[in-house]
């Protein structure tokens, strides 16, 4: 039996809530939010095994936490990590602006040493694309590229990091180089249905998890998709954002003498699809869902979801959440 | 004459919009074959 803290009940937050309480070995989820008052109300809609605590960012983690699941804004990110590192607890973060994952990822050193689990990124993307990217790679020899688009956000802090990410410089990784580009191109990207073809730009954000989660590999690019303004979308495509979110994961790398490509994709309400994603990993790190482990995994450190779980049966066990990803049968696209 | 300006008018248009369209669409290669299947129980054995 564990005890998970939920830092942070927002659009994302409280999805992750609701699947944490229903996870079979949870004994407590414990929840903390800006407002106490919001938090009481939040944990009283779960049932008994949910309750509100009030910690303040100066505050020591609760006794007994066996792992900490934030869904916070980026700018916070980096302090809850290093608590939770202070007391030796494992982290998982939905966090998908590049400089808050930097920071994370800067911690590793200071992670191995304690011992503790640092997972950034364990949203829609970064997070369910890479296990996707992990899942791809594991069904070929070799793995030479894998481009990772997203369309969708969960939440304003959300859009607003989306955002961000186009403006700023895009970094990708080229024949063992970073590569900055100030004025990338826009790509459209073809992404399950409803959400179709989409103009996606590359950004920085992911990239690193990546690049660590898969050593060797030649090329690594992530693009993201303009969140849609309210006042201002193309026919028809009003609404499709409202909440909805798609990733594409194309993977190309050799079987054998043949270069071949592997791409699959999940749609879904980008909030829910994030959520769930967040609760798994943070009952895989709290040890309650020990068949999701990586059998090859680091035991410490900061890592991208990737790198810590066991892409089939973490797979499945989203599916049996209700969040399912496909797999594009046909003629690949380069 | 008068059909000959509204014929010019929506080739206009048509000209304006499909520019448009196109500059939108830069880049990329729509698939021409396939689709998405979901995983489901044998994906995951």
């Amino acid at each position: 039996m564990a005890t998970v803290l939920l830092d942070g009940v927002g659009a994302v937050g409280i999805r992750a809530a609701r699947q944490l309480v229903e996870t079979p070995g949870l004994d407590s989820l414990l929840i903390a939010a800006r407002e106490f008052s919001y938090a009481d109300d939040v944990a009283a809609s779960l049932g008994d095994r949910a309750a509100a605590t009030e910690l303040r960012p100066d505050d020591p983690l609760p006794e007994g936490v066996d792992a900490v699941a934030t869904a916070l804004p980026a700018a916070v990110v980096a302090d809850r990590a290093e608590r939770a590192l202070a007391a030796g607890v494992p982290f998982a973060s939905t966090v998908d602006d590049a400089d808050a994952i930097d920071a994370l990822l800067g911690l590793d050193d200071a992670a191995r040493h304690a011992g503790v689990l640092l997972a950034p990124g364990c949203g829609l993307a970064p997070g369910l694309a890479d296990v996707l990217g992990r899942h791809a790679a594991d069904a070929l020899d070799t793995v030479d590229e894998i481009h990772v688009a997203r369309a969708g956000s969960a939440g304003p802090a959300s859009t607003a990091a989306v955002r961000r990410a186009r403006r700023e410089p895009a970094v990708e990784w080229c024949d063992g180089e970073w590569r900055e580009e100030r004025h990338p191109t826009p790509e459209l990207v073809w992404f399950p249905d409803p959400i179709g073809a989409r103009e996606c730009v590359p950004v920085k954000v992911g990239v690193a998890l990546l690049v660590r989660a898969f050593p060797g590999v030649r090329r690594v690019t992530v693009r993201l998709a303009e969140p849609l303004s309210r006042r201002l979308a193309w026919p028809g495509r009003r609404g499709l954002d409202e909440g909805w979110g798609s990733t594409r994961v194309e993977v190309w790398g050799w079987r054998g003498q043949a270069r071949e490509s592997m791409v699959y994709g999940v749609i879904d309400r980008t909030a829910i699809a994030a959520g769930t994603v967040l609760a798994v990993t943070a009952a895989r790190l709290a040890g309650i869902a020990p068949g999701l482990a990586a059998r090859t995994g680091p035991s410490a450190g900061a890592h991208g979801v990737a790198a810590l779980v066991e892409p089939v049966p973490f797979l499945a066990e989203l599916a049996r959440r209700g969040v399912k990803a496909a797999v594009f049968e046909g003629v690949a696209v380069a | 004459m008068k059909a000959l300006r509204r014929g010019l008018i929506v080739a206009v248009i048509a000209v304006l919009v499909g520019g448009f369209v196109k500059l939108r669409g830069k880049g990329g290669v729509p698939p021409t074959s396939g689709g998405w299947r979901e995983l489901d129980g044998p994906d995951f054995r």
